[in-house]
Order: structure tokens, then sequence, then C-alpha cells
């Protein structure tokens, strides 16, 4: 059982494998504290985006226990976990087939919420992700622009107001641009939501600017949990080429400029 | 006599016919949905049966249309009645196209917009009436045109058999070295082919909402 | 919804009721007798009763004119007793006369629930037939006879003749026939075309064919009664004369009055002046008042 209550979700010595020999995570122990904010770092087949599937069950794990709400996910529901659980990914993911306000209101629809609280979420949602819904409820996906569509997938997934949010390299598609804009407006999304979110992402420069702590993960393992001020100071030997590839884009930047 | 002559002449006739094989083509078409969308929705839940199931499909195609009747004239209760064996024989035929297309329709089905659907906490069910079928419609109703225009030209042998249908026409006609009779079973088959394919074409693209673009 | 609603009327258009028309239809086979007797059996039931009558000629078989009767798309057709005995019932052919329509008339009734009429008055039984002057050169009157030249003798037959299991094999094995080489096979309209070109010797024709005396051909004596008896029958849904009760009477009044040389004459009118069936039946008919 979990150790500490803040603790939202935890991985107790988990292991992952695949086709029974191939290890994707070893012996993973991580606890994220509830309200937190936390980056799973790594490179690609660091095993980052497999610990955020272990935690809706997408993947089960071979070993150890993953806790939800000091629950087992072994013991939930997993329709309920899911459905407890917002998921944002990197392609989106929209229904083609449905405009924006069906998308955003599909989960509130299957949990049989009543049609006027649900005319309501969606409005409040698509306002917090700056989707005016007068314009864009009736829009479908493939008349949306990549940022407007990633909008729609974050709006997606607080629909239900899940307590968690995972989300797995919601802005690596986008335009710098685009990217950096939406990135200011997640900052001020964390502010207003009291939400625990575990973000994937390769991008070094983005867990510093949005994460509370960066849990650094290198072929299944993890390295170490930071907070960005800690990161940037670290000597260990796994943080060090991130921070160097990060102060040499500051360099050139500053130099160029 | 003129052909058209002759249809004015025998029209009675020529709408019974008519009336008979829409018969045959209609049974088997409803039951090969009946039964083909299902198995593809099966075959999509469970990959490791579709050796089994389309290889299966894929034999009883390749036997031809005759052989097939053929064969299942000595089977009982089936075999007694001939539109009762013309229509299982037809509802075969028409079920590989529809299998295949409702398989291939759902596994064709976006993967992130598949995972995006589970990792929301869609049950399996959820999944098939909201996101599967939908998007797989247009392919389905693909396949359900193909086995269609199929059931309509296998059904014209079906009166080989004495099952009716406009089948009967063109053997009597080719019994009767008579083109008009000939023509009389084959231009009305050929239409109600060419129409079958028109209307369901037309369902076919009101189901497509607007071209999917790819999200990249 | 609309969507939904509009594509399960089309599966209940389907699926449901064929609207079947108040006409009878009569059936017929797609040789020359049959088409006759199909024509007058259509012709004979519109002049006695009422009921309107559809014509559904050229059936391409026995099989597929029952198969029809049974799903009702034809009410009524001629069929043997010799046919329908071994044929369609699948029992063994007997000689007798009586016995076989008995038969046949109990079994069609409890089996197929349908109804066997009387026999018109002629027996279309199998018959060997033979060019004159060979038959006349070689002394032949009899089938037995002709075993005894049977090695000289080439045999055509048609598709049906060859298959049945009252044709071709129990023939040969009864009189112990040895054709010269394997049997001819060829549609039955042209046996007689074959046989007078001399690319047979002897067919396998039926009694009533027209040819036969047009074309100066004999048959030869069925001596050991091997072919059962071939007597013309008009058979007929139970639905059918529940709906239509005066068709039963008619059909009754129709009972042994059309002779083999009745028939004869007319198929050769058909076969061999080329007449048109519909036209040789209606002056047949208009030929015997008692039958209007």
């Amino acid at each position: 059982m979990n150790d500490s209550p803040a603790a939202a979700i935890e991985f107790v010595n988990v292991t992952y494998r695949i086709n029974g020999n191939r290890t994707l995570i070893s012996d993973l122990n991580l606890s994220i504290h509830r309200g937190e904010t936390l980056m799973l770092l790594g490179r690609s087949g660091s095993g980052k985006t497999t610990t955020l599937k272990l935690i809706n069950r997408l993947l089960a794990q071979s070993e150890g226990h993953v806790f939800v709400d000091g629950r087992s996910t072994s013991e939930w529901d997993v329709i309920q976990l899911r459905r407890h659980i917002g998921y944002a990914i990197q392609e989106a993911g929209l229904f083609p087939h449905y405009t924006v306000e069906d998308n955003v209101a599909l989960v509130p629809r299957l949990e049989r919420w009543d049609v006027a609280r649900i005319a309501v979420r969606v409005r409040e949602v698509l306002q917090l992700v700056g989707l005016p819904c007068d314009e864009f409820s009736r829009r479908y996906p493939d008349e949306l622009s990549g940022g407007q569509r990633q909008r729609v997938g974050l709006a997606r997934a607080l629909a239900a107001d899940p307590q968690i949010l995972l989300m797995d390299e919601p802005f690596g598609a986008l335009d710098p641009i685009t990217r950096a804009e939406l990135q200011h407006e997640f900052l001020e999304l964390k502010k207003s939501l009291s939400k625990t979110i575990v973000f994937v992402t390769h991008d070094v420069a983005e867990a510093l600017m949005l994460g509370d702590r960066i849990a650094l993960m290198d072929s299944g393992k993890l390295k170490g949990i930071f907070s960005p001020a800690e990161f940037l100071r670290s000597k260990d030997e796994a943080v060090e080429p991130y921070v160097t590839a990060f102060r040499a884009t500051q360099q050139i930047l500053n130099s160029g400029a | 006599m003129s052909l058209p002559g002759f249809f004015v002449a025998h029209k009675h006739e020529v709408l019974t016919l008519m009336g008979e094989h829409l018969w045959l083509v209609g049974v088997s078409m409803l039951l090969a949905v009946a039964i083909g969308v299902p198995l593809g929705i099966l075959l999509s839940r469970r990959p490791a049966l579709k050796s089994l199931i389309l290889g299966t499909n894929n034999i009883m195609q390749t036997i031809p249309s005759l052989a097939l009747f053929g064969l299942l004239l000595p089977v009982p209760w089936i075999g007694a009645r001939a539109d009762r064996l013309a229509i299982l024989a037809l509802t075969l035929y028409a079920l590989l196209p529809v299998v295949r297309n409702t398989y291939t329709g759902i596994a064709g089905v976006d993967a992130p917009v598949r995972e995006a659907a589970i990792g929301m906490g869609l049950t399996s069910r959820q999944l098939l009436w909201h996101v599967e079928l939908p998007l797989a419609s247009n392919v389905i109703v693909a396949g359900i045109r193909t086995a269609t225009v199929i059931t309509v030209g296998v059904a014209t042998i079906a009166a080989a058999i004495g099952a009716g249908g406009l089948g009967e026409f063109i053997f009597r006609g080719l019994a009767m070295v008579d083109n008009n009779v000939i023509l009389a079973g084959a231009i009305p088959a050929a239409l109600m082919a060419l129409c079958a394919d028109f209307v369901l074409g037309l369902i076919q693209r009101s189901l497509v909402r607007r071209p999917a673009r790819t999200h990249h | 919804m609309d969507r939904r609603s509009f594509l399960s009327g089309l599966a209940l258009l389907l699926t449901g009721c064929m609207p079947k028309s108040s006409a009878l239809t009569v059936g017929s086979k797609n040789f020359t007798e049959q088409l006759v007797l199909g024509e007058l059996l259509a012709q004979y039931l519109s002049r006695c009763t009422s009921v309107p009558i559809d014509r559904r000629f050229y059936l391409a078989g026995t099989y597929i004119c029952h198969q029809a009767l049974l799903a009702g798309r034809i009410d009524t057709y001629v069929e043997y007793t010799g046919t329908a005995l071994v044929a369609i019932l699948k029992e063994k052919p007997v000689s007798d006369h009586a016995a076989v329509f008995n038969t046949v008339k109990d079994l069609y009734s409890r089996r197929f629930g349908l109804e066997v009429f009387p026999s018109l008055g002629f027996n279309n039984t199998f018959a060997m037939v033979m060019r004159g002057n060979d038959a006349r050169r070689l002394r032949l009157k009899t089938l037995s006879e002709a075993a005894a030249v049977s090695s000289q003798l080439r045999l055509g037959v048609g598709y049906e003749f060859l298959e049945r299991p009252d044709g071709y094999k129990g023939l040969a094995a009864k009189y112990g026939f040895k054709f010269a080489g394997a049997p001819r096979v060829m549609d039955l309209g042209l046996l007689y075309r074959a046989l007078q070109n001399r690319q047979v010797d002897i067919v396998a024709g039926s009694n009533t064919d027209g040819l036969i005396a047009a074309l100066d051909l004999v048959v030869l004596e069925d001596d050991q009664h091997y072919f059962p008896p071939y007597d013309a029958v008009p058979i007929v849904r139970r639905e059918t004369l529940d709906r239509h009760p005066e068709v039963a009477a008619a059909l009754q009044k129709l009972s042994g009055r059309i002779s083999a040389e009745d028939m004869r004459r007319m198929n050769y009118a058909v076969d061999g002046e080329k007449k048109d069936a519909a036209l040789v039946v209606k002056d047949f008919l208009d030929l015997k008042p008692s039958l209007s």
C-alpha cells in the first residue's frame, strides 16, 4: 500500500517485459505526488511512454504493482480506471467522424451526465484550452490546424474532470511557434487546475519549463528525480549529457542574437 | 420480333422472373450481412482466427458456382428445395467480401484514434459502436456492394438447378437458340447488377462525411 | 436514424411477401410434346373455367419442373407416371400401369401435397426407334430380336435416358444389348435427325414422337416389358385446387380424352410441319366440342 497519503500514483518494484525476455522497464520505484506535474524525461526507447501506459493499464506490468489513488491497478475496474484518468497523446487521436463538440463530450455522455451539464462543461473546457465554443464546436478535426487539434485533445482529456492527467509528448509534432504557445498556455492552465499530471517528453527545455519534478529515465531504469534547479546543478552522469546539450543550445542562441 | 417488342409481349414473365431473382439476391445478401459483419468483427477481436475464417471463405469462393450447387444437392433438407439450396450457395459466395471488408475496415482504423479511445475508457462494445464501425462503414459497404454484384450474377446460374430467376430465360434461350429470349434474361440481370452497384455506391458515398486527411 | 429506418424498410421489402397472383400458372418441360401438353392444359382450363392462366414453359427438365411445382412457381404440369415413380420418387420401376399410377398418386399426395389426376389417355413410353429400311432388311420387330444384332447398331440417346435408372443401363442389362461403341448423347430434338443422317442406327425416342410416321421410322416392341408405363398425368398443387375447385372437375373430365394417335399428330404438326403449338392445340380443341 502507499506510504504517503499525498501519493496519487505509485510504482513499486515494477518490471515490464515483452515476448518473455525483452525487458522495457526494470525494477521501477516511483512516487508521484498529488497535484504535482511530473515530467518523464528520456531518449527514445528509455521506457518513458511504457511507464505512462502502465498507469492507465494500456499495458500491464510483468512484476510489481502500480497504485493509483491508493488502489492497485489490477484491482481497479479497468474502464473506471481509464475514465478516472485523462489521456492526451502526440497525434491527438481525435475521432475524425465526430465534431469537436462530440469528441469532447463523448466520455461525459458515456458516463450519462445530463445534457445540460454536458453542454456547460464542453463550453467550459473549450474555453480553458483557448478555443471559443461558438467558432469551433461544430468543426471537424480535419478542419483544424495541428495546434488546434492538440487543444481539442487536451479538452477531451479534461472533459470528465479527472484528477489525473497523462500526456504523451503532446506538443512533439507541432511547429516551434505553436509549441511555445501551447507550452505557455499549459503553464497558465496548471495554475488554475489542481491536477496530478504525468508528462512524457524527450525535450529537456520542455521538462525544465513545465515540470515540478523531472524523472530521468534511461534504458528502462529510473536514473533519478530532480527539481528543475537540482537537475541543472546535478553532477549525475546520467544528467550531464542533457544539461550540456541544453547549455550548448542556450549559448548558440545567446551568441547569435 | 424485335427485342423491345419481345419485352413488351412478355412483360409479365419478365417481371415475374425479375421478382424471383430479387428474392434470391435479397435473402442471400441479408443473410450474408447478418452473418458476415459479426464474423468480421469477431476476426478483428481475435486475429488468430484469421487464417481459419478467411481461408474457409476463400475455399468457398474458389469452388465454381455450378459445382457448389451440385455438391449441395444431396444434402438433406437443403437439397430438397432448389431455392433453399440456391440461397445457401449464394450466401456462401457473398460472405467473403463482406467478412474480409469488415475485418479490413475495422483493422484500418488509425492507430492513434484507437489508442485514444481505449485510453479514454471506452469498453470494447463502445469502441465498436462509436469508433470502429462508423469509421469502417465505408469499407464495409464497399464489401457489401461487391458481394451484391457477385450474387446477382451467380443467381442467374441458380436457374440451372430449378431455383427460378432470370437465368431461366438465358437457359431457355440457349436451348431454343433464340437471342431475344437469352437477352430477356441477360439484360435485366445486367441492369440489376448495375443498379445495385449504383445504389450501394450512393450509400457508400453518403457514409463518408468528407475525405479524411491524415494528421501529421 | 433516417439512414437506419431506410435500410430496415428496404430489408422488409425484400423479405416481405411476394404477392401471389390469383392466376394459375401452367408449366412444361422443354420438348415439343410437353409444350403441346402445356398449351393443352392452359387453353383447356381457359375454356372451361374463369381462372386467369399464366404460362411458364421450357423448364429445363423433370427436376426443375418438380422444384417449380413445390415452390409454387407453377401450379400444374403434365408428368409421366414412370418418370414420377423412378426419377422423382426414386422407387423401383414396375410394369403394371395401375400399380404405378396408384403408387405415384399416393406418394405425391403424402410427400409433396400434390394431386395426381387420371391419365390423359396415352402412354408416352420410351420407344427404341430404327430406320424403316433397316428394320425391314434385318427383319426386326421386337427388342429381343434387335439384341441379337446389337453389335452392328450404333445407339443415340438423350441425357435423361442415359442417366435415369429406368433408362439405358436397365435396358441393356435386360435385353443383353451390346451396342457398337459408347452411346452417343445428344439433345432430344436432334435424335431423329441423327438417325435420318445415319449417324446412329437406333435411338431411344418416345412412343408419341411425331416424326416416327413422317420419316418412315419403326418402333421396336418392348416384348419383355422392360419400360415402365409413362402415362401422361396432370399434377396440381393442393393449394391451387383449394383456391380454384372448378379446376379439379375440369381435369377429371379430361381423363382418357387424348390418344397416342392424337399426340403423334399434334407433335408432328409442330415438329414436322413447323406449325405454332398454340395454334395446333387450338385446332385440336375446336374439333372436340365435348372438351369445351
